[in-house]
């Protein structure tokens, strides 16, 4: 206990005669955004058509996904921050941005998220803030999140005819964890960091998904679900 | 007279102060209890998830809510309508079209009591974790209670006694959705079916006939391995020999797969949920679709119809062959399954 006092009285006097150019304040504030790019542009829903990496044309009217348990690391130091409570419902037509708040300040060079929501929290629905069940991603039928909603209509290039796409990827082996380099995040400083979701990665590495040749163009789960979870767990999110 | 109540109201306040501590105005407690569990229903404790533990008072505010044709997005379906008390909580019906949209449902209206105990999932096909998670099925599908679950949080705020029922059981300043299905949880895991005359003659408390009797020997060699004694059922799921194959409109998501829709494992395809034979007298017609009218046909079923595929359950290869005079005794036995107290208590 002594020790403890000691510590923390020897730590503030440090805080307080440090006053020199070489202060660092405890905390710093960390917000991050996010960006929706497909086929190179800012994505719209609704009206405009996006070429698909496929060939086929496409309008999307709805695009929503988790990103959760966010954290922030030096991977030199070893000092991290983990959000608590980290679920976030980013969607098209809604919020797209984190706000962190203030966090331990730290040179973080290593930003640390997952595409979905962790099995623990997957369990169950009678959830609030970003997982209560009202907004349109809990599976009632399967207990558990939609962890990536894409829905929309394409030209399909066999028949020339209209379609529609709806991709509801979920349940817990489709659940991905990305790790992503950070430069520039200085100790101390407001930082924004600005995360790209780029939606070309949802159809292609490794699966090319092909929608005028597919059996069904409404991908929930199974075998065409892991593969564009597969698809979304490298180059979908990255930080800008 | 009103003066009176104020003093006394004021009275711990000052008394309180006097004896030199700060003044605490004691809050009303939440009533928890463990509800009474009978030997016969072969279990232990009465399992429940520790963020919505049973209270007197969270019961009654599910109660009122199951009763409620206000949940639903036309004010007139409740849960009750197709979970009726006195049919043992289902509707006496295959597949029901009295949901909001009016549109017939593609599963029969299950039981509703001892799901406390129903550890390996609800629904037919096991897709729901527990209650609480359930719930938002009934409550939001177009064609059941179709509810908007933001319009309703409005009705249930906008509701003084509500409002103060959920404040006390809660004790968070807003409704939130997860605090209703909470509420019809606890409700419906209070609904407990443990007095047949079953219970009582194992109680000691009753005798059974000579024909119930050799009923229930009949039942203990015939169909105890999945309608396992105790709730009646072993809590998995099988294939009963219902159909040969299983055809998978794209629209209906997997719903004629049975188990396969959740797990994926092929051998689930056309499993469902041994249901409970307590009530069983009540809860015609049977199976997850309500195919079986009578407990005969059901019999006629075991006895000749099985469909055979490689996921049969393998205690069903061979049918189960039963007298004439014996399938008058094991249906004598299943009368004994019904619990007229419970029902009786249930009533709204």
């Amino acid at each position: 206990m002594k020790n403890l006092i000691y510590t923390a009285l020897f730590g503030s006097i440090m805080m307080f005669s440090s006053c020199d150019d070489v202060e660092v304040p405890a905390t710093m504030a960390m917000d991050i955004s996010l960006e929706h790019v497909l086929d190179g542009q800012t994505l719209e829903l609704n009206g405009k058509s996006f070429t698909l990496p496929s060939g086929e044309d496409f309008t999307p009217k709805k695009f929503k996904y988790y990103i959760s348990n966010v954290a922030l690391r030096n991977s030199v130091s070893g000092e991290t921050y983990v959000e608590p409570n980290s679920y976030h419902l980013i969607s098209e037509d809604g919020k797209k941005s984190i706000d962190l708040g203030m966090i331990p300040s730290a040179n973080y060079d290593q930003l640390t998220f997952s595409i979905g929501v962790d099995e623990v929290a997957n369990g169950k629905t009678d959830q609030t803030g970003d997982l209560d069940p009202n907004s349109d991603m809990a599976w009632n039928w399967n207990t558990g999140y939609k962890f990536v909603v894409l829905e929309g209509e394409f030209t399909n290039s066999n028949s020339g005819e209209r379609q529609g796409l709806i991709i509801h990827i979920g349940t817990n082996p489709n659940f991905r964890t990305v790790t992503q380099s950070l430069t520039g995040v200085i100790a101390g400083s407001p930082t924004s960091l600005t995360l790209t979701s780029n939606l070309d990665e949802l159809f292609k590495d490794p699966n090319i998904l092909q929608l005028s040749e597919l059996e069904s163009t409404t991908i929930m789960f199974g075998e065409m679900a892991g593969k564009v979870a597969e698809n979304y767990s490298e180059g979908f999110i990255t930080v800008k | 007279m009103k003066k009176l109540s104020k003093l006394i109201l004021s009275l711990p306040l000052v008394w309180a102060c006097t004896s030199g501590e700060d003044p605490v105005i004691s809050e009303p407690k939440i009533h928890y209890y463990i509800p009474e569990v009978s030997s016969t229903l072969q279990v232990a404790g009465f399992p429940q998830p520790e963020r919505n533990m049973l209270s007197e008072e969270g019961v009654a505010l599910g109660k009122r809510l199951y009763f409620d044709p206000n949940l639903s997005g036309n004010g007139k379906v409740s849960c009750a309508t197709c979970h009726s008390p006195s049919l043992a909580f289902t509707d006496g019906l295959a597949l029901a079209k009295h949901g909001v949209s009016g549109k017939g449902l593609h599963r029969t209206s299950p039981p509703l009591f001892n799901l406390a105990w129903q550890s390996e999932g609800l629904f037919w096909d096991g897709g729901a974790h527990d209650l609480e998670s359930l719930n938002f099925a009934p409550l939001t599908h177009p064609d059941e209670m179709g509810a908007d679950l933001n319009e309703l949080i409005s009705y249930l705020e906008s509701d003084p006694v509500y409002k103060e029922q959920f404040e006390f059981v809660f004790s968070e300043g807003q409704i939130q959705s997860a605090q209703i299905s909470r509420a019809i949880s606890q409700y419906v895991r209070s609904l407990i079916s443990q007095d047949s005359k079953y219970d009582r003659w194992k109680r000691s408390e009753a005798e059974l006939t000579e024909l119930e009797l050799t009923g229930y020997q009949l039942y203990q060699k015939n169909c105890s391995s999945c309608h396992q004694e105790g709730l009646f059922t072993d809590r998995s799921f099988h294939n009963n020999g219902l159909d040969k194959a299983y055809p998978n409109p794209p629209a209906l998501e997997g719903l004629y797969q049975g188990r396969f829709r959740i797990t994926s494992n092929p051998e689930d395809m056309g499993a469902y949920k041994t249901p409970t034979l307590r009530n069983i007298v009540l809860t015609a017609p049977y199976m997850h679709d309500g195919r079986f009218q009578t407990l005969e046909e059901v019999l006629d079923h075991y006895q000749n119809g099985i469909q055979v595929n490689e996921t049969l359950a393998p205690a069903l290869s061979e049918g189960i062959k039963l007298s004439t005079t014996e399938r008058v005794a094991i249906i004598a036995f299943l009368n004994t399954l019904t619990d007229s107290l419970f029902i009786q208590k249930h009533q709204k």
